[in-house]
């Protein structure tokens, strides 16, 4: 789902793989879609635990390879790193010219957003040399497992038209592995959240290009998000930001009816509270505790769209 | 350029005394020194350091987590300047050395503690599993030299240990090599040559051969490398001249380990004779 030919091998026993496969199988099903990352194993036993695991390791890079793939990302397990597998080596050894280590042993530390950030500084190394940029924005980070990953995409690609300009790379989601080459000919580089603030400086430092730190969030939010787009690569963003005025002033006369609403906010995360309270004095909301019980999804939702979703969840809860 | 050689052998054969001896030769020809002992027993650099068991990067791991510690907690400043690391591990017994080493080795990146004129690694005996074989890793050690004595269990650790060397330089980017055998002497008849015969049947040579020496025990006694202890000494002159072997050397060579019938038959000819 994030690079369309690519093959992922995760270098440790069948388990590693069943586990991860099921997870993302289990997500698929839930967001109504069929579609599976390619994901083979090293399949490693007791005994290449005891003899070394990197044997069975170029096996598995051959059985990928043969599907010829655009890309192979191979995934170190616990195992794997413990006894010492020089995966990188293999690797490089192998016939197969676009073949990517990302090391995620569990006992390396971190977490889901560590693990994203290091899979996209890992995806980078198949960036092309660098070319003029053309004007055009690279999406950096948007979360594959999201539900309204593509809706999010969809809203962005609308303000951005806005302003005249196009979404050229979707880094990672829905891409070839080719497609990757053009990472760094961008001229602005959006990341998803402020989470990938690394990968967006490690990009500025290596390609010279410049970044947005995350989606639009919230009316002034998105607004202000045009301002800034506008001002990165030089556009006059004063029209786009007084059409999407409008259209914003128009979504909130057509959710007059939860004006003045007793609420009670729940499961607010740190970063939803700006938009809570933006939202608190659009609407002129009266929290209390025994308001109508009110969520902001997490992830948060992205510009005059994603409020548009969210206030029409709050209307079907008010009526319900 | 940087030179990084390793020193592999049998447990107890020697190695240790011989890395801390070339690191003293070679920084007493105003080389800028680093030795780094890859075994739990952090016993490689303690002849250098004036008989002190430094601490260890495990150690720090343990106490302080790997993103506090500092270069002035792992490396630490020896004789003629030599500067020395120990990996540490775990207690026999108990959890995994191999992968300490690797710990080890991607912190002493990241800290940018892998400089200087000549990097020697220690490695300990058994290469037991992967991560002791992180010294040959592409971007470390060009050079592997094997120090053996005429034992033929000695010649059999340093034979197994060419099947490593030999996997390993066979990889499209693999750049260790065999630098050579460096003989460690036990008094044994013939020894000297039978340890270059042996060099000579795995595809490679003897660079140096050490002969035994009690001022090595009285070295390490007094807490010093023979170098410091008594460098007007012969034995001093022998490490010496081993560093400066080791400096000038160019013939790198993928090992051709032998069958244990032909090191047998090796080690019988030289012990019926």
């Amino acid at each position: 789902m994030a690079v369309t030919d690519g093959i992922t091998i995760i270098h440790g026993p069948d388990g590693c793989a069943h586990h991860t496969t099921s997870l993302l199988h289990a997500l698929q099903v839930d967001h109504d879609r069929l579609f599976s990352p390619v994901i083979l194993s090293s399949s490693l036993t007791e005994s290449e635990i005891i003899f070394g695991g990197e044997e069975a390791l170029g096996k598995a890079i051959r059985s990928a390879d043969a599907r010829k793939p655009g890309l192979i990302c191979v995934l170190t397990s616990c195992v794997s790193a413990a006894i010492g597998d020089d995966v990188q080596s293999v690797c490089n050894s192998s016939p197969c010219p676009d073949i990517i280590v990302v090391p995620t042993g569990g006992f390396l530390g971190g977490g889901f957003s560590d693990g994203v950030e290091q899979a996209l500084l890992a995806l980078s190394a198949l960036a092309g040399p660098g070319r003029e940029p053309d004007g055009s924005v690279t999406l950096i980070g948007e979360k594959n497992l999201e539900y309204e990953v593509d809706a999010q995409y969809r809203e962005l690609s609308r303000l951005l038209s806005l302003l005249g300009i196009r979404v050229r790379l979707r880094f990672v989601r829905n891409v070839t592995a080719a497609a990757l080459s053009q990472l760094g000919s961008g001229s602005l580089n959006i990341l998803r959240d402020p989470s990938l603030q690394e990968v967006g400086e490690s990009f500025r430092r290596r390609f010279g290009t410049p970044y947005i730190p995350s989606f639009p969030v919230g009316f002034s939010g998105t607004l202000r998000f045009l301002e800034q787009v506008g001002e990165e690569l030089g556009i006059d963003s004063r029209q786009a930001v007084k059409t999407e005025r409008e259209n914003q002033e128009q979504l909130i006369g057509n959710f007059r009816d939860l004006r003045g609403a007793n609420v009670s906010f729940y499961g607010l995360s740190s970063s939803a509270l700006p938009l809570s309270e933006e939202l608190i004095q659009r609407f002129d909301l009266r929290p209390c505790n025994a308001g109508i019980p009110f969520s902001i999804p997490d992830p948060l939702p992205v510009g005059t769209a994603g409020l548009s979703r969210t206030l029409h969840r709050w209307r079907r809860v008010c009526r319900a | 350029m940087m030179k990084q050689i390793a020193l592999y052998g049998k447990g107890g054969i020697g190695k240790s005394t011989t890395s801390a001896n070339i690191s003293a030769a070679l920084s007493d020809m105003g080389l800028d020194i680093l030795q780094i002992g890859c075994d739990p027993k952090r016993d490689s650099t303690r002849m250098l350091m004036q008989g002190r068991f430094i601490p260890t990067v495990m150690d720090q791991v343990r106490e302080r987590g790997d993103r506090s510690i500092a270069l002035e907690d792992v490396v630490f400043t020896g004789y003629g300047g030599v500067r020395c690391v120990e990996a540490g591990g775990p207690e026999p017994g108990v959890g995994c050395a191999g992968r300490g080493i690797i710990a080890t080795f991607q912190i002493l990146e990241r800290l940018g503690a892998l400089h200087g004129d000549v990097i020697v690694y220690d490695v300990l005996g058994d290469v037991v599993c992967g991560g002791f074989a992180m010294p040959m890793r592409e971007g470390y050690a060009q050079e592997i030299y094997l120090v053996t004595s005429g034992e033929l269990m000695s010649l059999y650790a340093a034979n197994n240990i060419c099947k490593a060397i030999k996997r390993l330089s066979g990889r499209s980017r693999g750049i260790c090599r065999l630098g050579g055998v460096i003989g460690n002497g036990k008094n044994l008849d013939s020894e000297e040559e039978l340890i270059s015969r042996f060099a000579e049947r795995i595809g490679s040579t003897m660079v140096q051969f050490v002969p035994r020496s009690l001022v090595v025990q009285r070295a390490e006694l007094n807490k010093k490398t023979v170098i410091e202890y008594d460098p007007g000494s012969s034995q001093a002159g022998v490490y010496r001249h081993l560093a400066a072997k080791i400096m000038e050397n160019t013939r790198l060579d993928i090992p051709e380990p032998l069958e244990m019938e032909d090191l047998e038959a090796l080690a019988y000819e030289f012990i019926t004779n």
